[in-house]
């Protein structure tokens, strides 16, 4: 588990653990495809998240870039800037290719 | 329950499926199925030779949400066609050439209905499921991307909704 704060941390941020998952190709670049982080800022949002992984998942943080990969927070498509809270799960999918 | 929506790593049963549908009443007059195979050579992969034959395919998807698209895309066909019973199966896990990956069946009344709603079922399912695979071919291993056919057959679906 790493401690992943968004800059400067909050009086008002609560502390909380955030499940991140990576599919496909991303889960390669990743390295794993479950991951926890705990979160110490309020305003964690999965573009946050996105950033914060640049600093070290370069190749990573590219390919979540493209407008074809989805984020979803807890199994539900949403946008890169939803407020995340304690306990999400968030995933990041890229371009499906079932059937 | 006339709709069965499964996400499993077993291998599943024509003859078994199609019974099913065909009994669930007996105002079915058409059951139409679908079944996609594993091929032996994948021509969509930029890091496989196309001629290369295929080992295996892995099949990952997202657990909890696969299955509450697939029922969503079910509900979206029974906005279109009267719908008596919906079976969608799809495994996971490897897969080797000749293997089943995925089965789709509805039963209606009559075949044209059955014929559009498994085509609908299968597009919706290639394109908004969270399935994804990875070929393995050649040594080398490559997740593939989706096609563009793919989301024009949707895309097409988008459009005939509007006419």
């Amino acid at each position: 588990m790493v401690n992943l704060a968004f800059g400067k941390q909050t009086t008002q941020g609560l502390p909380g653990v955030i499940d991140l998952l990576f599919f496909g190709r991303l889960g390669d670049l990743a390295g794993e495809v479950d991951r926890s982080v705990s979160c110490i800022e309020s305003r964690a949002t999965p573009l946050a998240i996105r950033e914060w992984l640049a600093l070290d998942h370069q190749s990573l943080a590219k390919e979540l870039c493209e407008p074809q990969v989805l984020v979803s927070v807890n199994k539900m498509i949403v946008k890169w800037d939803q407020p995340l809270f304690d306990g999400d799960e968030v995933a990041f999918l890229p371009p499906v290719t079932g059937g | 329950m006339t709709d069965l929506v499964c996400v499993q790593t077993d291998d599943f049963d024509l003859a078994g499926e199609y019974r099913r549908l065909r009994d669930i009443s007996s105002r079915v007059g058409a059951v139409v199925t679908f079944c996609g195979l594993v091929r032996d050579f994948e021509s969509s992969a930029s890091d496989i030779d196309p001629d290369a034959p295929i080992n295996n395919l892995t099949l990952q998807h997202y657990p909890g949400m696969t299955e509450a698209l697939l029922a969503d895309i079910i509900a979206q066909a029974k906005t279109r066609w009267t719908l008596y019973g919906v079976t969608v199966i799809h495994r996971i896990g490897t897969l080797a050439p000749n293997d089943q990956i995925v089965f789709v069946g509805v039963a209606t009344e009559h075949r044209k209905q059955a014929f559009d709603a498994a085509q609908f079922l299968m597009d919706y399912l290639k394109t908004q499921a969270t399935f994804w695979k990875k070929v393995t071919a050649d040594g080398k291993e490559q997740w593939l991307d989706t096609k563009g056919s793919d989301n024009d057959a949707v895309a097409e679906w988008g459009k005939s909704r509007d006419d």
